[in-house]
Formats: structure tokens, C-alpha cells, sequence
């Protein structure tokens, strides 16, 4: 073994332990509503479905966009995301919020809306309506 | 029928691939040319009958055959025809059938260009991918699973569960689900071929490395599969400025890099196949590095699959925007990745004791060194980056359900290692030019680091710059850009054509002069909303149950005409709203007048558009999905979109009603059906009223109506049980016509049973067929209020406040990371061309000589000799070894 090839696989493990540790630390769970409650910290996420039948809309006082979110548990709670309402909101079949809840209410600051209705198998109940 | 012939021409393809690869193996085995040709030939049906099942697929989805599945759920009639083009490789289906038909093409050039030597081994590696690519569309029934989604299936097959098919299995949808209004947009006509492109060339290299294991010559394999990395770097280059590009025009993504599982996809293999391009081109000059030039160059196809597997796999469903949905083809998809990885790393450590190692260490102050760290740092940026991208899987050793890593942990790491490739690059291309030691490199690198010194601090004082990471960042950046710039001066003078290499790290430098940029972008506000953000980033401002705010306001409202002063310079008038119907149904376009207080940049108008976006997987949904507008100034961009509008309140409600209306149809006419239920008692209410004074008038939609006086009723004329009467004189004048109608309405009091009602029969207003009806009077004012029928107002003017909510942002430094793209792009093409015409020339010369090159003794030793600093040979390296930095 060449010198110059041990300090490398030194660099090379220190290295990824290193990166390994810190994306552990970046990284959590994906969590329900309750369990949001117990949690510290304003980066939780949290997955869930828009409620549609409930009450949703911008609200150009405090700049929020409000509406219901159904986790994966079947709870509802209300989420206010700070920013204007995301392309393909309406559309998506699954959303996760990131933020923090306060009381009842979720604060996300940041929401991914998982959008795959055009890259995926339309769902078996849409066809019920086709006619 | 067609789907039949389609989904048989992609069995038979995968046939032939299957015996191509046999073939091909058997004829590299023994050198048996009879072999290679019907390889060749299975080789070019297996394209064929691809390109022929494309030709069907998008005959399928332009004549609307929405009983196959693809065609329904990518494909809708209001579709143009370009995205019906591009909706044959929307689906995950389709993606991979333009994959194996761009790697088919590729193929072709591999047959035809690649030396007899290398041709047959690579073309039996190249062929492996191929099979699994085409396995993963074959949809072949294997009894116990199904191998493959073909893109021809039927909907019925597809959805045997669902209840329309089980009451009707001939069942075809009069529409499709459409396209992603997302994706109709020009790129994607562009995009995903450039991705498929570059995935396709990245097999090479990787057939390459290899064939050059299996075939023990580990030498000469660089110089024709040169031009193909650099080719395929190249598509992955210009497809991920496309898709970042894409990203930040028109899906309001809000930047151009998310660093997004798919987005990573291709920036991994890019940096693996850069770091391997390195590699190569040190084995070029000395004979060295042959280990890490196979392991990169099999390591950057093996991401490739990696990044395939983890995005089409479903693996990634929660953690990517735009993943796809696990077809049923995660096995498959297991495989390919187990066997790409076990086959290239497994022929790389058997091999391994066998490949040369020179003889000793390049010194440390030497291109080879210090390239090789480049690659050894370019290749833990993509490991780093990997190990983000593969939380879904990886990070379950921690927690349960692991979410993606903070876009924080990307930039963390990359930033040190970006700071070390900027620095390596100058040294590495002063050392590339001409050879030194210590003390000559480091008189050689005072003027690009007084330079850079000088201007990084101009900078940093000039942008009130005060963090110490991005300080040195920056001192980087613009360290390679001069220590770069000044090597490229010198090539321009002597030898243009050599400066592909030195201006890819040109566009490097200034790229990474670009990235600062994005860790200044600020919301665009009014100086309110500025002082109020301050307050929350101070954690001064409470909500009202006592939580501390920590979200900052990114929008200004503007009411229509109302000027404000935004991001202290730009008064900002909402000047216009219009519904359009130019690119889309509906569009709403919006007008903003920027006028630059500082007058630099004068007044200027932007459009942000937002559009419905109907949906049929929620019908009676309408998606409002708005279209950025981008300024492109050359140091900073604004960008902005429309975040909400009294426009499109209105809008919303009046494409409400109208789905409510459409919905409501039947239900109406059925109850008409029954029986008269007094419309005339239920819309009493609706109908207008107004008040009027005696002898005055009012204007009332086309009317304008007179009131003279009132004309007392004597009680002969009043019904029986009437106790007072009055009517009113009224004219009806029309304002266009000038026709005129009095009428004479009657208002009266009955008693009965000791209660006392109002009478007021209403009175025929015979031109217009309309009525009046005079419903009460006000015996102080001597007001009366009238009750129209059949008399339409015209649009009143509401008073209503217009106003529009904008989000707007200044980014600084997107055009640098456009122009550094750019330069990568056109460093990397002439490079290709250099390298092409290089291993051309190679070829003549084997050719005279009649046997390969770089395998004697002889070359070794003209490569040994060239880096002592003896002039290279004419056909290894046509730079100028001579001193272009001396004063």
C-alpha cells in the first residue's frame, strides 16, 4: 500500500462518516399531527390530504394561504401556509407541510405538493364518474 | 390491433437485443467477424422495431385511441399537436422507449466509428443496458409476473377493478385525462430528449471501461471513448440548464436548482463523468490514472441507473416534486441497478491487481497530481450528493419515514468542495501548459491571486458581503476566473483551438460567481413591509395567541393606480388587468408599470399571466396556476407572478357558477317538468327596486324614467275592498331609440278582516314587454319605490377597489449563471471536436503503421518522455508548451 492511497481512504472514510452524521442531523420524520404537537423545532413535516369540502382561500391581511389538511391518522387540522397558494394545489393527492403547530393550527412555511396525477395510475374511484 | 403489433414489435425487440448480446459476446470472444454482423443486424431490427412501436404509440395518441391506458392518462383532444408529439415520452412508459431509441442511435455511431479492437466487447456491455431498458417496456406475461409496462396496454386491463368495465368491458372514455397543464409548455419538446441524449451517451464510457477490463487493454480505450464522455457531459450539461432554466421561467419553482432527487439525477453523473474526463485525459499525457479513469467512467453510468432506479422505483414518492409513481417495476428496476453494479465494479476488482500502476508517485506539484485530486474532490461532491438523494433509503437507519435532507446540507458540502475545484483549476491548468516547481508556480500564481485579492474585496465592500464562508467562496470563483482567463489569453494568441478545456473552467469560475447570487435573493417590498419583516427576523412581533411570527410578508398589494414605492427605488402601479384568451382560456394578464426612482433603469412594464387550470381528475376544480413574468437585467432579475387578484376572485366566482349552472341543468328542467311553482313569487326578491322622487328622473339600464306627479284615485276606479289608491305618472323614455311609454301603475290600500295589505297590480309596459309594479310610497319625501321586471341594468360600475397581490423578487447574478453555463457548453464543444479530430488522427496513424497505438514500448515511452518536458507528439497534444505567463 502506497502512502498517498492511505491518506486518501483516510480522507475518504473521515469524509463520509463526516457527511453521514451531518445528513442524520438534517434529515427527521415524517410525522402526523399529533405527534407534531410533541415536537420542537419549525422544520417538522407532516403528510396529509387537502380537505376540499372545507373552507380554503388567501388571505391578503396576513398573507396566508389557509386551508385543511387530513393526516395520514385522519385528523384535521387547519394549516396557514405564509405564501400565496402552489401551482397544482387543487390537483394534489398528497401534501406535506413544513413548518410547526401552533395550538390547532399548523404554520408551515414551506408545503411540497405532490402533484403525480399525470405521472401515475388515475385512481379506480375517478372512473365511477366517467361517462 | 395497433397495440397488438406494437406490443409484439417490443417483445421481438427484446429478443434480439437478448441475442445481440450473445452474439456480440461470442464474436469479441474468438474475434469472429460472422457473428458481429448478425449482432449488428439484431442490433438494428431491435432500433427498428423501437422506432416502429414509436411510430404506432403516436398514432395511437394522435387519433385519440384512449382505450390504451398510455394514451388516456397522458393525452387529452384539447392537446396541440406538439404535445401529442411529446406526450409519447410524458409517461414513464414512453420515457424509456425514447431512452432505448437515443442509446439505439448512439449504438449506430459505436458500430460505425468504434476501432476494430474495442468494437465488439463494447457493443456486448452497450447491449446489456439495452436489454434492461427494453425489459422495462416489453410487457411480457412470464406467468408468475409480468416483465415490463408495455405502453400499449389497455385501459381495461389496466383497471379490470373498476366498475365501469366490470358493467361494460368495451368501454372507451370519450377524453383522456390529459397532460400536466404544467408540461404543455415548448421545453419539453427539447428537454427530455437532451436528458435521454446524454443518459445514452453516458453508456459508452461504461461499455468502454469494460470492454477494456475484459479485453486487458486498459490503455488505448480513453482515446475513442473521449469524445463520447465529453458528448455525453455535454447533453447532461445542456439538459439541466434546460430543466433549471424551465424550472425558473415557467413552473414559478422559484429558482432555478432545488436540488431535487431528479434534478440530482443528472448532476451526479455529470460530475462523475467530469471527474473521469480528468482522468482520462491524465492517462493521455502519462500513462497514469487507468484505475480511476475506468472507475469513473463505469461509475457515472452506474449513478445514472442509480438515479433512474431511485426516481422511477417509487422509492422517492414523498421526497421528490416530480418523482414518478412505482409502475411495478421496482424489481426490475432492482436488478438493473444490482447487475450494472455488480458486473462494472465486480470486472473492476477482479481485474484490479492486473491494471498497471506507475511505477512512482507523480510529485505533488504536477498536473497529474493535482488534476487527480480535482477528480478525487469532484468525486466526493458527487457521493455527498448521492448519500442526500438516497435519504428514502438510507436514512431509515435513523428514523422512521426520513424525509430529504435541508437544501442546507447540499450547500454546506458543496461550498468547501466548489472552493477547492476553483483553486485546483488554476493550478492544475498553469501546470497543464508547462511544467514547474514549486518556487516557479508560485511566482507564476502572484498576479491571478493579487488579482483576485484586489477584487474580492472591492466586492465584498461593494455588496456589504459579511460572511466569511461565502468570502472565500467568492475569493475562489474569482481566483479561477483570472488565474483561467489568463491561461486563455495566452492559448488565444497561439492555438485557438486548444481552449475548450480552459474555458469550461472559465464557465466553472463564473457559475460559482453566479450561485452567490442565489443566497441574496429578497422579496421586492414596500418599506413597510420591510421594517415589518426586520421585526419578525428579531423576533419582535407576536400573533395573537402570543406565538412569536416568524414568517416574513414576500407580497405587496397594489390597488389599481395606486402607486407604491417597492424595494426602495421602483414606484409600482398596477396599471391593467385583462381576461385573454391569447395562449390559454381564460388567462388573466396582468399589467405593472415599474418606474425607477434612481432612473437607471427607466420605466418599464411586466405581464405576470395566471390561468385556470381545469382539471379532470377533480371536475368542477378549477387550478389556478399562475405564469411568472421574469425581467433579465444583467446583474439582477426580477421575477414575479400574480399571487392573488380582485380579478381572479371575481373570476373564480363567475367559473363557479358557471360549473354550478352546467351541473345544475337537469335538475332545473325537471322541475319546470312538474309543474309552474310560481317563478314569479320566487324571484320577487331578485328583481331590481328603485326609488324616485316626485318629478325627477333616474337612469336605469337603457331607460331613462320620468315620475311626473301622482294621480289620485277616486274610489270607483279602486277595487271593491280598496281603501285609498294612488298611481304614479310614469314615461319610459329608451335612450338610444328615443322611444317613449307612459304608464300609469297603481298603488293601493285594501282592508280585509281588519288587516290592511298593500295592492300593487303590476302594469305592462307593451314595446319592451316589461313590467313595473309601484310597491310603496313615502308620503314626506314623496318618494315612491318601483319594482322592475324585464328591464336588464347595465353593469353598474361597482365602486369596487381593484387590487392585485404581488410576489416579487429580486435575484441577483441569474444571468452570470446562464453565461457561465454557456461557457461550459462551448468549452466542452470544442473540446469534442478537438478530441474527435484527435483519435481521427490516431486512427490514420495506426492505420500506416498497421498496428494499435499507445500499447508499445514505444508509446509509453513518448508519453513518459512528454511529460519531462520534451515537445508532445503532434498527435497527442497540439498545445503550446511554452511559457505563456511569463512577463
Amino acid at each position: 500500500m502506497k502512502p498517498r492511497l492511505i491518506i486518501g481512504i483516510t480522507i475518504m472514510v473521515l469524509f463520509t462518516s463526516l457527511a453521514l452524521y451531518n445528513l442524520s442531523q438534517s434529515i427527521s420524520s415524517y410525522v402526523d399531527f399529533e405527534q407534531a404537537k410533541t415536537l420542537d423545532g419549525d422544520r417538522i413535516h407532516v403528510i396529509g390530504e387537502w380537505v376540499e369540502d372545507k373552507p380554503h382561500g388567501f388571505s391578503s391581511e396576513d398573507m396566508t394561504f389557509s386551508f385543511y389538511m387530513k393526516d395520514e391518522t385522519g385528523n384535521t387540522h387547519r394549516v396557514e401556509y405564509a405564501g400565496a397558494k402552489p401551482n397544482n394545489f387543487e390537483d394534489a393527492d398528497e401534501l406535506v407541510v413544513i413548518g410547526s403547530m401552533r395550538g390547532e393550527v399548523f404554520t408551515s412555511h414551506d408545503m411540497l405538493v405532490k402533484c403525480p396525477s399525470k405521472y401515475n395510475d388515475p385512481s379506480e374511484a375517478e372512473f365511477t364518474s366517467v361517462e | 390491433m395497433i397495440g397488438i403489433v406494437g406490443n409484439t414489435a417490443l417483445i421481438i425487440a427484446f429478443i434480439s437485443s437478448l441475442a445481440a448480446i450473445v452474439l456480440y459476446y461470442l464474436s469479441a470472444k474468438d474475434n469472429n467477424r460472422n457473428f458481429e454482423q448478425i449482432a449488428n443486424f439484431l442490433f438494428i431490427l431491435k432500433g427498428s422495431l423501437v422506432f416502429i412501436s414509436i411510430v404506432l404509440l403516436v398514432y395511437l395518441i394522435f387519433t385519440h385511441q384512449f382505450q390504451y391506458y398510455y394514451v388516456y392518462n397522458y393525452t387529452s383532444r384539447d392537446l396541440q399537436d406538439i404535445y401529442l408529439f411529446a406526450a409519447f415520452y410524458s409517461g414513464q412508459e414512453g420515457s424509456f422507449l425514447l431512452w432505448i431509441f437515443s442509446a439505439f442511435l448512439v449504438g449506430l455511431a459505436v458500430i460505425k466509428w468504434t476501432p476494430d479492437t474495442y468494437r465488439t466487447p463494447v457493443m456486448t456491455f452497450f447491449s446489456l443496458s439495452q436489454v434492461f431498458l427494453l425489459s422495462m417496456v416489453v410487457g411480457l406475461p412470464l406467468g408468475l409476473f409480468d416483465l415490463g409496462a408495455s405502453p400499449f396496454r389497455l385501459l381495461a386491463d389496466e383497471m379490470a377493478d373498476a366498475p365501469i368495465f366490470q358493467t361494460n368491458p368495451d368501454f372507451v372514455p370519450v377524453d383522456g385525462s390529459g397532460l400536466n397543464d404544467l408540461l404543455r409548455s415548448p421545453w419539453i419538446m427539447i428537454h427530455p430528449p437532451v436528458v435521454f441524449l446524454g443518459f445514452a451517451m453516458m453508456t459508452i464510457p461504461f461499455a468502454f471501461a469494460l470492454a477494456a477490463l475484459w479485453k486487458r487493454r486498459y490503455h488505448e480505450w480513453i482515446y475513442p471513448a473521449l469524445p463520447w464522455t465529453l458528448g455525453a457531459n455535454l447533453c447532461l450539461l445542456i439538459s439541466i440548464f434546460l430543466g433549471g432554466y424551465w424550472a425558473y421561467e415557467t413552473l414559478s419553482f422559484g429558482g432555478y436548482w432545488a436540488w431535487d432527487p431528479v434534478e440530482n439525477a443528472s448532476l451526479v453523473p455529470w460530475i462523475l463523468g467530469t471527474a473521469g474526463l480528468h482522468t482520462m485525459l491524465i492517462q493521455r499525457k502519462s500513462a497514469m490514472a487507468q484505475k480511476s479513469s475506468i472507475l469513473f467512467a463505469i461509475l457515472a453510468f452506474v449513478t445514472i441507473v442509480y438515479q433512474t432506479f431511485l426516481t422511477r422505483s417509487g422509492v422517492l414518492e414523498d421526497a421528490s416534486v416530480h418523482s414518478f409513481v412505482d409502475l411495478g417495476l421496482y424489481n426490475q428496476l432492482l436488478m438493473f441497478i444490482l447487475v450494472i453494479t455488480l458486473v462494472g465494479l465486480g470486472m473492476f476488482f477482479y481485474r484490479y491487481k492486473e491494471l498497471p500502476s506507475p511505477g512512482n508517485e507523480a510529485p505533488i506539484i504536477s498536473r497529474e497530481f493535482i488534476m487527480f485530486s480535482g477528480a478525487f474532490v469532484m468525486f466526493m461532491t458527487g457521493f455527498v450528493i448521492l448519500l442526500g438523494t438516497s435519504t428514502p433509503i438510507i436514512g431509515r437507519l435513523v428514523v422512521d419515514n426520513p424525509t430529504p435532507p435541508e437544501q442546507e446540507f447540499y450547500n454546506t458540502w458543496t461550498l468547501p468542495f466548489a472552493v477547492l475545484l476553483a483553486i485546483l483549476t488554476v493550478i492544475a491548468q498553469f501546470l497543464w501548459w508547462k511544467k514547474h516547481d514549486a518556487e516557479s508556480l508560485s511566482s507564476a500564481l502572484i498576479t491571478p491571486t493579487l488579482l483576485a485579492s484586489i477584487t474580492t474585496i472591492i466586492a465584498i465592500i461593494l455588496i456589504d458581503l459579511d460572511n466569511l464562508a461565502y468570502m472565500i467562496y467568492l475569493f475562489a470563483a474569482i481566483f479561477a476566473l483570472f488565474g483561467n482567463g489568463q491561461i486563455m489569453m495566452g492559448l488565444i494568441r497561439r492555438n485557438a483551438k486548444t481552449i475548450g478545456g480552459t474555458m469550461t473552467h472559465i464557465g466553472f469560475a463564473v457559475l460559482l460567481i453566479g450561485f452567490l447570487g442565489a443566497a441574496y435573493d429578497r422579496p421586492m417590498v414596500d418599506e413597510q413591509t420591510t421594517q415589518y419583516n426586520q421585526a419578525v427576523l428579531a423576533g419582535e412581533v407576536m400573533d395573537d395567541d402570543g406565538y412569536p411570527v416568524t414568517r416574513t410578508i414576500e407580497f405587496v398589494q397594489l390597488n389599481k393606480g395606486e402607486p407604491k414605492l417597492i424595494d426602495g427605488r421602483y414606484k409600482v402601479t398596477f396599471v391593467d388587468a385583462e381576461v385573454t384568451d391569447h395562449n390559454r382560456p381564460h388567462e388573466q394578464l396582468y399589467t405593472i408599470r415599474f418606474e425607477d426612482t434612481q432612473g437607471s433603469e427607466g420605466t418599464f412594464y411586466m405581464q405576470p399571466v395566471s390561468y385556470p387550470m381545469l382539471s379532470n381528475s377533480s371536475p368542477g376544480n378549477i387550478d389556478w396556476t399562475v405564469d411568472p413574468e421574469i425581467r433579465t437585467g444583467l446583474l439582477s432579475d426580477i421575477f414575479m407572478y400574480v399571487a392573488g387578484s380582485s380579478l381572479a376572485e371575481r373570476e373564480i366566482e363567475r367559473l363557479n357558477e358557471q360549473t354550478a349552472r352546467e351541473a345544475g341543468v337537469d335538475q332545473s328542467e325537471s322541475l319546470s317538468e312538474i309543474g309552474e311553482l310560481g317563478p314569479e313569487d320566487q324571484e320577487e326578491e331578485d328583481l331590481p327596486r328603485l326609488n324616485i322622487a316626485v318629478d325627477s328622473e333616474v337612469e336605469y339600464g337603457d331607460f331613462t324614467i320620468r315620475f311626473d306627479h301622482f294621480t289620485n284615485v277616486t274610489p270607483d276606479d279602486l277595487p271593491e275592498n280598496a281603501v285609498v289608491g294612488v298611481r304614479a305618472n310614469l314615461e319610459f323614455v329608451h335612450q338610444d331609440t328615443g322611444e317613449s311609454y307612459s304608464v300609469q301603475p297603481l298603488f293601493a290600500i285594501i282592508e280585509e278582516e281588519g288587516e290592511q295589505y298593500a295592492f300593487t297590480p303590476p302594469e305592462h309596459i307593451d314595446p319592451w314587454d316589461a313590467h313595473v309594479e309601484f310597491l310603496n310610497v313615502d308620503p314626506a319625501s314623496e318618494q315612491i319605490e318601483l319594482q322592475l321586471d324585464g328591464i336588464e341594468a347595465t353593469e353598474v360600475a361597482m365602486p369596487e377597489e381593484e387590487w392585485v397581490l404581488l410576489a416579487a423578487e429580486r435575484k441577483p447574478l441569474i444571468s452570470v449563471v446562464w453565461l457561465g453555463t454557456f461557457l461550459l457548453m462551448i468549452g466542452f464543444s470544442i473540446s469534442i471536436f478537438r478530441r474527435w479530430a484527435d483519435q481521427k488522427k490516431r486512427e490514420a496513424r495506426e492505420r500506416e503503421i498497421g498496428e494499435p497505438l499507445g500499447f508499445t514500448e514505444d508509446t509509453a515511452g513518448e508519453i513518459e518522455d512528454s511529460y519531462n518536458g520534451t515537445p508532445d507528439s503532434p498527435s497527442v497534444e497540439t498545445g503550446p508548451e511554452t511559457e505563456i505567463d511569463s512577463k
